[in-house]
């Protein structure tokens, strides 16, 4: 089995991106459940993220690291040291990942502090229009892991993890505009 | 007596959580600088001396064939100052531009005097100005001093189409010739060519040629290269 697969933080992240899911689709969809989910998600993409970005540093200063693999199709070297496509405009993408989950974390706290304030269904919009427009930069970096990036194929395990989080939130975003539509915002006891 | 209606609608908190939840997530980008900081502080990366130099990864003519270059893989990162190591002289080219053709001969003086101690690698970037189309062939024959042009100033060859590139001052250069990509002038920095920049074995810019107006290329390795050893 491929090395990558069996570090010990990849595997808590995808305990985290389990969990979530777990908790999204056990029992009724309620507004409670989903805002919990939605802000699992938005976790595990906010840390595995941050800790794409400490790849990418470490790969800049010392040219190799420890944090990863940098063998097999299923790796972090090739894609977050290929210096071509790790950042955008300059800066890595981690530093995009990490800014975009925290504004997802923003919107679905307040949400879940305050469901029935005034701005709740300006805020609910916010998330969706906002996760939504992550896919096409997670379609954008699959592109470049599986054709651009040196020896491609590869597939990065934790850039995965924040494109599967991002996923996993407009997926949690999803149910609950459909909750707000169908008047089950309310959690029924 | 009328009994007042109690409202059904649910009504939000009186205080504003969005605070709470702004301070929350402040918190947690706090948590994380930190942790970047203690664990892989962010390297300044720039064409700047004292700065890391921006990787980059294209094809390279080696004298037989392109294979892949990356800037990064010549890098030695367990190299401390003042030990020994090879250092980096990278220049940039326009294989059409009068300069560079002059400095050809510059160059293989240098790599003549300096190769035991130094890795020579040349990026051959194509400015935006007429008459400076280049290509693979004429990288080739650039660095190769072979054939390529007619030697009348008709846009054929080498020197802005002024020279065949067979006449190229200098030697043949025996080092890696990189094909530049998009971005990689802006990375540098560089208004124009021909650009050099010494690297200390680490990737660390020890010398950049815009900061030494008035030092030659011969003084600064000399100063850099042969004061360090």
């Amino acid at each position: 089995m491929n090395e990558a697969l069996t570090d010990p933080i990849l595997l808590a992240f995808i305990g985290g991106l389990l969990m979530s899911t777990y908790f999204m689709f056990t029992g009724p969809l309620n507004t409670t459940k989903l805002l919990i989910s939605s802000l699992g998600f938005a976790g595990v993409g906010i840390i595995s993220s941050t800790y794409t970005y400490i790849i990418h540093n470490k790969m800049v200063v010392q040219g190799t690291t420890s944090f990863c693999s940098s063998e097999g199709i299923v790796q972090c070297g090739s894609v977050i040291g290929d210096p071509n496509w790790n950042n955008l405009f300059g800066i890595p993408w981690g530093i995009f990942g990490i800014a975009s989950f925290s504004l997802l974390i923003f919107l679905s706290l307040s949400l879940y502090l305050d469901r029935h304030a005034k701005w709740a269904e300006n805020y609910l919009n916010y998330s969706w229009f906002a996760s939504l427009a992550g896919l096409p930069f997670v379609m954008l970096l699959v592109g470049i892991e599986l054709t651009q990036v040196e020896g491609a194929p590869h597939i990065c395990p934790f850039c995965t993890v924040a494109h599967i989080s991002l996923i996993g939130y407009v997926i949690a975003i999803y149910y609950l505009k459909k909750n707000k539509d169908t008047g089950k915002w309310i959690d029924q006891e | 007596m009328a009994r007042r209606r109690k409202s059904l609608a649910p009504k939000g908190r009186d205080d504003d959580v969005r605070m709470i939840a702004g301070f929350a997530i402040g918190s947690i980008l706090t948590a994380i600088m930190i942790l970047v900081v203690i664990i892989a502080p962010p390297a300044t990366i720039g064409p700047s001396e004292g700065e890391l130099a921006p990787d980059f990864s294209s094809d390279a003519y080696s004298g037989a064939s392109w294979e892949n270059f990356r800037l990064s893989d010549t890098f030695d990162y367990e190299w401390d100052e003042g030990e020994q190591g090879e250092w980096i002289l990278i220049q940039f080219i326009d294989t059409d531009c009068p300069y560079c053709w002059n400095e050809g001969e510059t160059m293989s003086n240098l790599y003549a005097q300096w190769s035991s101690d130094v890795e020579f690698i040349t990026v051959a970037v194509e400015l935006s100005i007429s008459g400076h189309d280049s290509n693979r062939q004429e990288i080739e024959a650039f660095r190769d001093k072979t054939n390529y042009g007619t030697g009348e100033n008709d846009g054929d060859g080498c020197n802005s189409g002024r020279n065949n590139c067979i006449d190229r001052p200098g030697t043949v250069h025996e080092w890696d010739y990189v094909e530049a990509t998009s971005g990689m002038m802006k990375d540098w920095e560089i208004s124009g060519t021909p650009f050099l920049a010494i690297l200390k074995p680490d990737g660390y810019v020890a010398w950049n040629q815009y900061e030494n107006n008035g030092e030659s290329i011969e003084d600064a390795m000399q100063r850099v290269v042969g004061g360090s050893q």
